[in-house]
């Protein structure tokens, strides 16, 4: 254990927009086959974190290690290929409008990855059959259900082979009978041993698999432990608070 | 360089009174346009089959011939044909008005149509016909929503007009021209001409905003 | 005979001429339009300070001179500082560059309409700016300034006819010469009006084939 590198190590993350911070020397380390949950309350930071991770937003200050290398010139083509090696999960799934399902999952393959369409394909449609999707692959996000679409969507991102992955709220868009088929997605991608950042108000699903939940508000990260420690005996009295809270909002059933 | 200015400075009151010719033209055209966009809107809307289509050919006819050749057509053509005497203003004022009237129906169909049903079915409710609710209930909500409609209407039967100089008509271009080709100073009179048809929009364009404002009503807008 | 004027070979031949000068107008305006149209339109976009407030000082004055102003500044104007044009080529030029402005109008509206979203994922894949705007924002921008555009190319069809006021003998020009000489002016431009609601009317129907062609479920709506 002591002389595992960590796939992914943040150190000191900051960014502020004016003076006003709005994540605020953040960090964080990541084993191989983790996952890592952020709670916390709506625009604590959790989604900033998130997109400072793969460089959407410019953090102001702060360190990114992949597989024990850091990323120094975050542009151009460094930046590019880190990109495809951290895989992103919107909250409103952004699957490109204009493609169908087969095709969003096949442009970033042909055109990032440089593959040639055939074998683009039949990446893509094996990764949407791995999503239940494969009969789809011919619809246009219009036509999917939310569910759906975000499943589409993490067929994309994988179809990339990344060596982590980043949900941002992945089921906060959804219609309450939706969610569950986007999480047994996710639970298939934990027990396959995929390496996770999520954030998410499921708060139970995150009890259930998570090896560590992280306690983000006003841009701080305020304790960080395993989940039954941060669910029933954190230290931190504004945790607390909002365990209490948000398990009575969102129940404690992990689906 | 000098030597233009003062040229153009010399043609200054003469285009004025050039864009006086050219603000009769567009108003007399919108006004035209005005009144027959807005039957040619309401009978889409509400008329029977046949003044449906006919009203379609209108607008097909008229949104698809270039205003030059229609210009022609009713000055050379169709009204000395009839033996009606017009001046080349007032044909031009009436062809650039029946060409508005074509594109203002389809913007007044447009308002009309996006008015919730139950407008109509109240005021029916009420026991007033539709002879009465159109004019008194349907309009005058479909005429605030026309106003941003409107407004780009007036910039393009603007710089429209001044196409009615090829039948003579003195309005600001023709006067530009007139004048140019005198002292040879062309471009500096085109310039000043096309700046001065800029001018006349934004004039125009804002006097509708204001317009927009004063008959606003709280929780409508286009 | 009046009614067989319109089929006297001269005539015909007459009419025929001026229609493929009005195409041969119409064709090269209506392309260097829209690549005027998709570069103003994105630098109004994706350019910086300056370069936006040049681009919109050019729609300014393109969109807000009368066309016919336009062709008169680039005919009889231009050679006031030397330059002279034939009509043909004043016309096409004038043409191109007014409607290349108001092209850049929907470019730019289509370019906007493109949500952030799609554009966080494409870079979130790895996507370089460079592929991000070829293959994720110009063909949804493109699908969404189709119709505006297309409509503008049937202006532009009718607008052709202003060629004749500096002198380039097009298809209205030779309508002018027919009536004339022959004082019937109201057969002339009936027919010659006719001729154009065919030019448009095809260009209406042909776009929208090609709208339908390019119909995404759901993508029409502006976002």
């Amino acid at each position: 254990m002591t002389d595992t590198i960590p796939i992914l190590r943040i150190e000191h993350m900051t960014k502020w927009y004016g003076d006003k911070e709005v994540l605020k020397d953040a960090s964080l380390s990541l084993n191989k086959g983790e996952l890592k949950v952020l709670i916390g309350p709506s625009g604590g930071g959790k989604s900033t974190f998130l997109q400072c991770i793969n460089f959407l937003i410019k953090p102001n200050r702060g360190r990114i290690w992949l597989d024990g290398r850091e990323i120094l010139r975050a542009k151009g083509k460094e930046l590019y290929d880190y990109r495809q090696k951290v895989g992103m999960i919107f909250q409103d799934f952004n699957l490109f409008d204009h493609l169908t399902a087969l095709h969003n999952v096949q442009i970033g393959l042909v055109r990032v990855k440089g593959l040639s369409r055939t074998e683009a394909k039949e990446r893509a449609v094996l990764e949407l059959d791995r999503v239940g999707l494969k009969s789809y692959m011919n619809q246009y996000p219009a036509e999917l259900s939310g569910g759906q679409k975000q499943r589409v969507s993490i067929a994309r991102a994988l179809a990339m082979d990344p060596e982590i992955m980043l949900l941002d709220e992945p089921t906060s868009a959804l219609d309450p009978e939706l969610i569950s088929e986007v999480l047994d997605v996710i639970r298939a991608l934990r027990s396959n041993g995929m390496t996770m950042i999520m954030s998410t108000h499921h708060i139970g699903f995150a009890s259930e698999l998570a090896d560590e939940l992280i306690f983000l508000e006003d841009g701080s990260i305020v304790e960080t432990g395993p989940p039954e420690k941060i669910l029933y005996r954190a230290e931190c009295a504004r945790t607390r608070e909002f365990c209490s809270k948000i398990t009575e909002m969102y129940g404690n059933s992990s689906s | 360089m000098a030597e233009s200015l003062v040229i153009l400075y010399g043609a200054l009151p003469y285009l004025l009174r050039g864009s006086l010719v050219t603000i009769a033209v567009v108003a007399g055209a919108m006004m035209i346009g005005v009144v027959v966009g807005i039957s040619l809107a309401v009978g889409q809307v509400y008329g029977g089959k046949w003044l449906r289509r006919m009203i379609a050919v209108y607008v097909w006819f008229f949104r698809g011939v270039p205003l030059l050749v229609l210009l022609f057509l009713f000055y050379f053509g169709l009204f000395s044909l009839l033996h009606i005497n017009l001046s080349a203003f007032t044909v031009s004022v009436i062809v650039l008005g029946l060409i508005s009237a074509a594109y203002q129906s389809q913007i007044f169909r447009g308002a009309i149509m996006s008015l919730p049903e139950g407008q109509l079915k109240a005021a029916r409710a009420l026991g007033m016909s539709d002879r009465k609710a159109i004019p008194l209930i349907i309009l005058p909500q479909a005429l605030r929503l026309s106003i941003p409609g409107w407004s780009n209407e007036y910039s393009i039967v603007l710089k429209d007009s001044a196409v009615a100089y090829a039948l003579g008509v003195m309005e600001m271009m023709a006067r530009a021209h007139f004048v140019a080709s005198r002292t040879y100073e062309h471009l500096p009179l085109y310039f000043a001409a096309g700046v001065m048809f800029l001018i006349l929009t934004y004039l125009g364009t804002k006097g509708l905003r204001i317009l927009e404002e004063k008959v606003r009503i709280p929780g409508y807008s286009s | 005979m009046r009614e067989l004027f319109f089929f006297q070979p001269d005539v015909v031949s007459a009419l025929m001429k001026g229609l493929w000068v009005s195409v041969q107008l119409i064709a090269p305006s209506a392309v260097f339009g829209v690549i005027i149209g998709f570069t103003i339109g994105a630098l109004r976009v994706y350019g910086n300070a300056f370069i936006k407030a040049v681009a919109n000082g050019y729609v300014l004055i393109f969109r807000g001179f009368p066309l016919v102003v336009q062709l008169f500044i680039w005919y009889f104007g231009l050679p006031y500082i030397g330059i002279y044009l034939p009509p043909f080529v004043a016309a096409v030029l004038g043409f191109s560059l007014c409607s290349g402005a108001y092209q850049s109008e929907y470019v730019r509206g289509a370019f906007l309409s493109v949500k952030t979203g799609q554009t966080m994922a494409a870079r979130a894949l790895g996507f370089s700016n460079i592929k991000m705007i070829l293959f994720v924002t110009l063909p949804q921008a493109f699908r969404r300034a189709l119709p505006g555009c297309g409509n503008e190319i049937i202006y532009l069809i009718k607008y052709s006819s202003l060629a004749y006021m500096i002198t380039c003998i097009e298809l209205t020009g030779q309508g002018k010469i027919i009536a004339s000489d022959s004082f019937r002016y109201t057969e002339t431009f009936m027919v010659i009006g006719a001729v154009y609601l065919v030019l448009t009317s095809a260009a209406a129907w042909l776009l929208r084939r090609l709208e339908d062609r390019l119909h995404i479920p759901g993508f029409e709506q502006y976002g």
